[in-house]
């Protein structure tokens, strides 16, 4: 009982940052040591996300893309916590993080060719520390820990952050990858967007208490924060990672946000949801928040948001022009050629014999 | 050296830590017990507690730590404590383990270690022969040893393959004795002829090759000449040996403990029937568990393949003239 | 300026249709891309469908209330985008052989697949493929396996004519240098099939004898002077047709089946030919009710026809004794014949030659020749077969006419 004791009294170097309902205090608002371009940076990756990701709806609903599933809402927490991790660091996303992906660097036209049905995996993980999706829900929480358990073993002074919705919470695999990880004392951030809804199902259904308090009974700490506010997740997740860089363990941080889209494309989400609610949501949209927090601080005019809202639309026409012209890998290639490291005879048998089966129509 | 499956496992797993510092074992019980049935034995006191190591109680993450460790540059060789424990496990195994290469061009050289089968006298859940779900999956490789030598020869190459492979232990041979050859490794994807014969081709793997060589030799004494085949891998499965047996016998009996509907009998079956449709001259015949669940261990002889129901499958196979 | 159309896209993981409730432009319009063009439900949501052209709606080609199909034409718009700067295709619902994305597809089947005559003929497959190797009708065929199914057995009973022998192709093996490979087919496949048949189901064992073929030579000569040459052949099959009769054992046959012995009641008697193609066996029928002459007559005509392939079915099939030679010419005595299954007992006959014989104490010079016999052992014991060939020996060295 003394470990588990002394490692919850321990001070936690995240809930300082904090005030008691998750908002960053003044202070540690004032002292996150980012200067003028990265305060405005933030601001500016928000704008682009977003603008990228409606380009991507629009690019569906013109029979371009399969399906899109919107971030929209939740761009604090992608731009805030990606921004708060070395790029050594690996980031494990479900399947809605393509704000982060782009954050990484990955082009995002390469990216919409997943959607686009050509690929199950469109960016190499290893060059941007940024893994594959992870469509059923939670099973990447389980690697993202496994993953720092190997950073632990190699003594290196990496931090893992792995990321999932409100829903996943419900998962086993959630659990027990938080149960391995404090054991363990893995270098692992989780970060669960909270935005309220798992396509349908409210968080009420989801979950009878507190997620961020979960974090306890597996032995480290989880904090609740304002996850539109995106240098309050800066600051958290940054805490979070430094602490778990220094050998302290995991930590949980729930970053409460709203998903103002739907599911996916394929979602109507007046089926299930109030337009009040939403419409309460986007008052508190994290880019409104972030731009009059900034003009505040005279650090936002209108000149550098034309400037923004240019680069935006500069980068979803391209993406959108890109996306046009991509070319889609040969089949047997796309279909054969990454299942097995060491093919076997029979399995390259069988692509020969597809291969030969197919004809350009 | 002579020695049981379960010590030629055992020395597959230590010489594959010596040989590659990647390498990780963990599980259910695998440290300072070695196993619940030695198989790690005294590996955590050579090879220490962060190469080898217990794990909390869940197998769905210690398979998705398996794919974790593995995209961080080791070679986990988790455990999954018996065949009807592995289910927890599925998703991981079949979402990720299986397809994370196709996804992202990223091996996972895993290997999951699983005892399989029954014979044992065990209760519920820890006599079952789950291998067919997994051979069904693209992206993973089966395979099961059915002596000694091979579970040496084969654990070694499973586990120094980049690919992941699930590896199905027939926990009723783990004290079977044999010659193993520490310098041998046994390729995954071949088959081999484990006794000659004319008369009709008896094809198992894991447990029941054993069984089908006691079949064949009770055979013998009635003048007739059965050939054997250990598959030992189910996935790549080599056909090419199967074949030119049954162009020889024109005649073959599958066997396994899994239940005979959806086995993996039914797909050497239909492999034989598509491959060598006019060699045939008699329908291939599957012999297996029945298609209840396992039964309790009372019953169980009355559920396994045993020799008189190969004999009478060859009985049968034969009787086509 | 060109004209693009717009085709209704799957809005949503494979609908098929979508109902238009609204038009949010008007023909003449102007749009830019990206621009609310209509108002759409389909089965799962209300969506708006963006422009994906700048230019000048041409044409709305359907009216609210209306539904439109997944990839029917939902709007023309006058554009200066040409088609390479825009993708106008959409993802799905077009159908193979527009654009990019469906330059490739799976050859489509050519021919379709004979009607396959259907017959209620239960044959294993290797059965159906040896019958139509051999030319057997499997209509005309009882089988006797079981539930009637035509076994091997059986169309090796009905089999038509000599077996077709094709032409032995020679293969090189790259991966073998200098070893040749040699495609088995036809007859030589069905000896082989034969052979590994006898000595993998029958134990057999063998025997030998000399005898002393004065009386035979004797009798040859006699016969050439009245101008009826008879061959050694046809002495043997007399005797051993006798013989036979004596011991009807030696005309038997296990059936594995019951574990019953079958025993013929007539000896047809195959004569194991070597011919171009290889071994053949036309069957003798009742040699034991023919005469030296008759023997003679008809064993020639066996022999010529198997040589030349003209034999009818029923001159090479249903043996119930095979009779053989062993070293007709050279330096070979003698030799273990095999059975030829489902038969009893084959007899191999050496060459005639002087041999050295003990006669009333003394070592004579005298015509003799080896008699093998191989017996199957479930049957015929050792002393049955001695007992046998002691009359087949008997029989040979009292020949007086």
């Amino acid at each position: 009982m003394a470990d588990v004791v002394q490692v919850m009294s321990a001070e936690d170097p995240v809930r300082r940052l904090f005030t008691q309902d998750g908002t960053l205090t003044d202070d540690a608002r004032t002292s996150l040591g980012l200067d003028r371009e990265a305060l405005r940076d933030l601001y500016r990756r928000m704008v682009v996300i977003r603008r990228a990701d409606q380009e991507a709806l629009n690019l569906q609903r013109q029979g371009q893309l399969g399906l899109w599933g919107q971030f929209l809402g939740q761009e604090a927490v992608h731009v805030g916590a990606t921004l708060a991790l070395r790029e050594s660091d690996w980031i494990f996303p479900s399947y809605r993080e393509f704000g982060m992906a782009m954050c990484r660097g990955v082009d995002p036209a390469e990216m919409l060719t997943l959607f686009r049905g050509h690929t199950h995996g469109a960016w190499d993980p290893k060059r941007y520390h940024f893994a594959p999706l992870a469509i059923p829900v939670a099973t990447q929480v389980p690697h993202a820990v496994g993953f720092a358990m190997g950073c632990r073993l190699k003594q290196t002074d990496e931090a893992v952050l792995v990321t999932f919705g409100d829903g996943a919470t419900s998962e086993g695999d959630w659990h027990e990858a938080m149960n391995f990880a404090g054991v363990f004392r893995s270098p692992v951030v989780f970060l669960c967007q909270n935005n309220f809804w798992a396509i349908s199902v409210p968080l009420t259904r989801q979950t009878a208490g507190s997620i961020a308090e979960r974090a306890e009974g597996y032995g480290f700490p989880g904090l609740r924060i304002d996850g539109n506010d995106i240098l309050g997740v800066f600051a958290a997740t940054r805490a979070a990672a430094e602490r778990a860089r220094r050998g302290d363990g995991p930590y949980l941080i729930e970053a409460v946000t709203y998903r103002m889209g739907a599911h996916t494309s394929s979602d109507d989400p007046t089926r299930y949801r109030q337009a009040s609610e939403v419409e309460a949501w986007s008052r508190k949209d994290p880019i409104v928040r972030y731009g009059t927090w900034l003009k505040s601080k005279d650090l936002l005019d209108e000149k550098f948001e034309n400037a923004v809202r240019q680069e935006a639309d500069r980068v979803a026409i391209e993406m959108r022009e890109k996306l046009a012209r991509a070319v889609m890998p040969p089949a047997g290639d796309a279909m054969y050629g990454h299942v097995y490291e060491r093919p076997s005879e029979p399995f390259l048998r069988e692509r020969r014999e597809f291969e030969a089966s197919l004809e350009e129509s | 050296m002579e020695a049981t499956m379960a010590k030629a496992l055992n020395l597959a797993l230590r010489d594959s830590l010596a040989a590659d510092p990647g390498t990780l074992i963990f599980g259910e019980d695998v440290g300072a017990l070695g196993g619940v049935f030695r198989i790690t034995d005294g590996l955590q006191k050579e090879f220490g507690d962060e190469r080898v190591f217990d794990t909390p109680l869940a197998e769905s993450a210690i398979i998705g730590v398996a794919v974790g460790l593995a995209l961080r540059g080791f070679r986990p060789v988790p455990e999954i404590q018996f065949d009807g424990f592995i289910y927890p496990a599925f998703e991981q195994i079949v979402s990720h383990v299986a397809k994370y290469r196709n996804r992202s061009g990223i091996a996972l050289p895993i290997t999951i270690r699983v005892p399989f089968g029954g014979n044992i006298g065990a209760v519920e859940h820890h006599s079952e022969s789950p291998e067919a779900y997994f051979a069904h999956t693209a992206g993973l490789k089966v395979v099961a040893p059915s002596t000694p030598g091979d579970a040496y020869g084969l654990l070694r190459e499973a586990i120094a393959d980049d690919d992941p492979v699930v590896f199905f232990e027939p926990k009723a041979r783990y004290y079977l004795k044999d010659e193993i050859d520490q310098s041998t490794r046994v390729p995954i994807g071949k088959a081999r002829v484990r006794r000659e014969g004319t008369g009709a081709t008896v094809i198992g793997y894991g447990p029941t090759v054993l069984t089908a060589l006691q079949a064949a030799e009770a055979a013998s004494k009635d003048d007739r000449s059965l050939e054997v085949i250990d598959l030992r891998s189910l996935s790549p499965l080599d056909m090419d040996t199967v074949m030119a047996s049954v162009a020889k016998t024109h005649r073959a009996i599958v066997v396994h403990e899994a239940p005979v509907f959806c086995g993996f009998g039914a797909e050497v079956a239909a492999c034989i029937s598509h491959d060598a449709f006019d060699l045939l001259e008699a329908p291939v015949q599957r012999v297996g568990g029945l298609n209840t669940p396992y039964p309790p261990s009372r019953f169980e002889k009355l559920y396994l393949p045993d020799v008189d129901r190969i004999l009478e499958a060859v009985d049968l196979v034969l009787a086509y003239g | 300026m060109a004209d693009q159309t717009f085709n209704l896209p799957d809005l949503g993981e494979g609908l098929t249709e979508a109902q238009l409730m609204s038009w949010r432009v008007d023909e003449g319009a102007r749009v830019e891309v990206n621009e609310p063009l209509c108002d759409v439900e389909t089965a799962k949501a209300v969506v708006v469908i963006p422009s994906p052209f700048a230019g000048v709606i041409r044409k709305l080609h359907a009216k609210p209330g209306e539904s439109v199909d997944v990839g029917a034409p939902l709007v023309t718009i006058e554009s200066a985008q040409g088609p390479g700067e825009q993708s106008p295709d959409t993802l799905v619902g077009y159908g193979p052989g527009r654009g990019p994305e469906s330059g490739i597809r799976r050859r489509p089947r050519t021919s379709a697949p004979a009607e396959t005559a259907t017959s209620d003929v239960r044959a294993a497959p290797f059965v159906r493929q040896l019958a139509k190797e051999r030319g057997v009708d499997l209509a005309a065929v009882q089988g006797t396996g079981p539930g009637g199914r035509i076994t091997r057995a059986d169309v090796e009973a009905a089999t038509t004519g000599p077996p077709q022998a094709e032409p032995v192709a020679a293969l090189q093996a790259a991966a073998e240098p200098g070893v040749r490979r040699v495609s088995v087919v036809g007859l030589r496949k069905a000896i082989a099939r034969q052979m590994v048949r006898s000595v993998s189901t029958i134990p057999q064992f063998t025997e030998f004898a000399i005898f002393d073929a004065s009386a035979l030579v004797e009798a040859r000569a006699r016969a050439k002077a009245i101008g009826r040459s008879a061959t050694p052949l046809a002495y043997f099959v007399r005797a051993v047709a006798a013989s036979v009769r004596a011991y009807p054992m030696l005309n038997s046959s296990w059936d594995e089946k019951t574990d019953e012995i079958v025993i013929k009641p007539e000896v047809n008697l195959g004569i194991a030919v070597n011919t171009e193609k290889g071994l053949l066996v036309p069957v003798l029928r009742k040699a034991d009710s023919l005469d030296l002459a008759g023997i003679a007559q008809k064993s020639a005509r066996l022999i010529e026809g198997a040589r030349a392939g003209s034999l009818s079915p029923a001159d090479m099939t249903g043996g119930t004794i095979t009779l053989t030679n062993v070293g007709a010419s050279g330096p070979v005595e003698t030799g273990t014949p095999i059975i030829n299954p489902p038969e009893c007992c084959v007899v191999g006959f050496g060459a005639i030659k002087p041999r050295a014989m003990v006669v009333g104490g003394e070592v004579v010079a005298r015509p003799g020749a080896w008699i093998s016999i191989s017996v199957d052992h479930r049957i015929v014991d050792g002393a049955m077969a001695t007992e046998f060939l002691t009359d087949l020996v008997g029989r040979l060295e009292k020949i007086d006419d």
